[in-house]
């Protein structure tokens, strides 16, 4: 039925722009230069009205009226049976749906059968509703808009503004996500911190992470949700992956940029990009399967327990993940070091080496810096690596050898596991949003040292 | 149309210092450089001129073989530099340009400050042996490149942060500190205005008496204020050599006169 109408006011939008581009040409009598918008101008206008009228009241129609029908029959099964929990309300309610759709229902019944019959009245009522009013505002608005065709009508610059209006409604879409997001994360962080009575402190610099071992006598024990193994788990794996993308990154970015041959960087630079495209869950499993065995075999055969999940395995691993990113960016930073100044260092006899560690080097820090950053805070937030490779034990231990756990692996296993999700939504939202500010903070500090940069040089 | 050549610059035979025959220079496949036989001498200044185009620059940087840093680039014949084949095989091209220095078209100081700049070169070549050694060297630099009153003050500030004018002369004193033999400057007034542009014209006639200087320059006002021989290139052809004052005021060849008449270019 959507899919029909939505048909319909596509179909009339096109027409609606032959028409208005063919009623222009008419009106004009032959000289185009006496219309201020020319002939398509006219057809676009129209076509967006249509489009926008349609369209518009299509949405319109299908969530307000959804809200309305179920609003209203949730009263009535609330009259119907006031005892029953909310959340069996809702059960009557979709199975009233699934009888009047015609599927199966988990369950029948007097009242059910009941509901079924108003929900089906109701929406018919509603469909019909929707028809008819989409249909009259789309020909409204295409008779609306042959009606302006004349010679002095601004259709061009009226279209234009509505487009602009469109463009701006979709930037609106994503930053609204965006403060949505936080918002979200703000307001469960609160209502975590009320649970364990304010202690900041204990979150902070608790040494013991267990927050689900309270719930079920009703509370959140402040002496659990020490989170301090989890940071160190995080930070342990993020310095390790560091230690590992950082200069081979660098290296690798340098010797592509200032060293390689056409053909050389031409094969190698693109091989990089794929390595930044391989799913993080290939990673991850390449870590638990391949990696840590290995490593374990070698520790055994020369005497140093390695366990099966290790800091060290997810932290090779995210390293290599890493590495193209921290390469193709600072490939870019070293790219746009003037040639002139390479010229100068050359000019004065210094060979590539010295150029690079002289002057390219030197030249291209910030840029190098801000890469780096970049790469620690996706580190941070890398989850699927750490999940499979890492451990899930709040372990706090300073040797990389053992198992410990990250920020991340915390949040899926809480939003995973058997607890109901509003309870262990608390902990997990508090998680992410620390998540969340570190990363933000390497963002921006990121970005600051590149605009620093671009002062520099463009 | 131009500043009356100074005819009392045309003076002696000097020592020759490059040496060049039948230099041929391809871009790939096109042929930027034809037969190419020229002698630059020492404490002279010899100017390129010609229309954009014509192959000057390239010709200065087979001097030191900057065009080695371009892939498709090749040079064929022979260029000498007291005598000595540059481009023979057991020539590092590194040492070469120590002693033939070069100033670019656009100031390029390095992000670093004044004196590291013009100390960059001394240190890469081991000139200085103590820290004194390298203040001295600066400071003679700096002197010769005529920036030392105005930075003497502030030697330890980004050389960036000086103005156009002073940044080449940054750069001519970068160059002039590792002791080359001969000085290479690719239009080095092109970006400056006219004051500039006067005190590095200045600092090149002074220059003369150390080292020999080769100019290319757009400006024939400026070949005939700063120079003692002019060639005049002409889509990849050394079209004439010779006296400046010859050249400018009584060309033999056609292309030459329309050129400095402003014919052609």
């Amino acid at each position: 039925m959507i899919a029909a109408l939505f048909a319909f006011v596509v179909a009339l939008a096109v027409a609606s722009f032959f028409v208005a581009r063919y009623r222009a040409q008419a009106v004009s009598g032959g000289r185009p230069s006496a219309l201020h918008s020319r002939p398509a101008y006219h057809g676009f206008y129209s076509f967006l009205w249509v489009l926008l009228a349609g369209v518009g009241f299509l949405i319109l129609l299908t969530i307000v009226p959804n809200y309305i029908i179920t609003t209203t029959l949730l009263g009535d099964i609330a009259q119907a049976r006031p005892d029953a929990p909310y959340i069996e309300h809702q059960l009557i309610l979709s199975d009233a749906k699934a009888l009047a759709e015609g599927r199966v229902a988990s369950q029948s019944g007097e009242l059910r059968q009941e509901i079924a019959a108003r929900y089906a009245s109701l929406s018919a009522t509603w469909g019909w509703i929707r028809i008819l009013a989409v249909v009259a505002m789309a020909v409204l608005a295409a008779g609306a808009t042959q009606r302006t065709v004349t010679l002095e009508y601004r259709a061009r610059n009226r279209a234009e503004s509505i487009v602009r209006i469109l463009l701006a409604a979709m930037a609106t879409i994503a930053i609204l996500t965006t403060i949505g997001i936080v918002v979200s994360l703000i307001f469960e962080t609160f209502s975590f911190f009320a649970a364990i009575d304010w202690r900041l402190d204990k979150f902070l610099f608790g040494t013991t992470w267990s927050p689900l071992s309270g719930v079920h006598a009703g509370d959140m024990d402040p002496d659990k949700v020490g989170a301090i193994p989890l940071f160190a788990g995080t930070l342990m794996i993020t310095l390790i992956a560091m230690l590992v993308a950082v200069p081979v990154g660098l290296f690798a970015a340098i010797y592509l940029s200032d060293f390689a041959t056409k053909r050389v960087r031409s094969v190698a630079k693109p091989m990089l990009e794929i390595l930044a495209g391989i799913p993080t869950v290939v990673y991850g499993f390449f870590a638990a399967i391949t990696v840590a065995p290995f490593l374990r075999n070698t520790g055994d055969s020369i005497g140093i327990p390695i366990a099966s999940e290790s800091a060290l395995v997810a932290g090779l691993v995210m390293g290599i993940m890493i590495i193209p990113f921290i390469s193709s960016l600072s490939d870019d930073v070293i790219n746009s070091v003037p040639q002139a100044l390479r010229d100068g260092s050359y000019g004065l006899g210094a060979t590539r080496a010295e150029t690079m560690r002289q002057v390219v080097l030197p030249a291209a820090l910030p840029g190098i810096v801000s890469a780096a950053l970049l790469g620690f805070s996706r580190a941070v937030g890398e989850t699927m690596i750490v999940v499979m490779a890492a451990g899930q034990g709040a372990n706090l231990t300073a040797n990389p050898l053992e198992a410990v756990t990250t920020v991340t692996v915390q949040i899926v296993a809480l939003i995973t596991g058997d607890t109901e999700a509003e309870t262990a939504a608390g902990p997990a939202f508090t998680l992410g949003f620390t998540l969340f500010c570190i990363t933000l903070l390497m963002n921006v500090l990121a970005q600051r040292l590149v605009r620093k940069y671009r002062e520099t040089y463009e | 149309m131009y500043d009356a050549p100074k005819l009392e610059n045309a003076v002696e035979q000097k020592e020759i210092k490059f040496s060049a025959r039948d230099v041929q220079v391809y871009y790939g496949d096109t042929h930027a450089i034809k037969d190419v036989d020229i002698d630059i001498e020492d404490n002279t200044v010899t100017a390129f001129i010609g229309p954009s185009g014509c192959g000057k620059s390239t010709f200065l940087r087979c001097l030191n073989r900057m065009n080695d840093t371009i892939d498709i680039c090749r040079v064929e014949g022979r260029i000498e530099l007291d005598g000595e084949d540059i481009y023979h095989k057991d020539v590092d091209p590194v040492q070469l340009r120590a002693k033939v220095g070069m100033v670019f078209q656009k100031p390029n100081p390095f992000p670093k400050s004044i004196y590291d700049n013009v100390a960059y070169g001394p240190k890469i070549h081991g000139l200085a042996r103590n820290k004194a050694d390298l203040d001295e060297i600066v400071e003679k630099a700096l002197r010769r490149a005529a920036l030392w009153d105005e930075a003497k003050d502030r030697l330890q500030t980004p050389g960036t942060g000086l103005s156009g004018g002073q940044q080449q002369r940054l750069c001519i004193a970068r160059a002039v500190a590792t002791e080359p033999e001969v000085l290479l400057m690719d239009e080095p007034c092109s970006a400056l205005d006219p004051i500039a542009t006067s005190q590095v014209e200045e600092l090149i006639d002074e220059l003369r008496a150390r080292y020999s200087v080769v100019i290319v320059t757009h400006s024939m006002q400026q070949a005939a204020r700063v120079s003692q021989k002019t060639a005049f290139f002409h889509l990849g052809n050394l079209v004439e050599f010779g006296e400046t004052g010859h050249i400018f005021t009584n060309p033999e060849d056609e292309r030459t006169e329309s050129y400095i008449t402003g014919r052609i270019g």
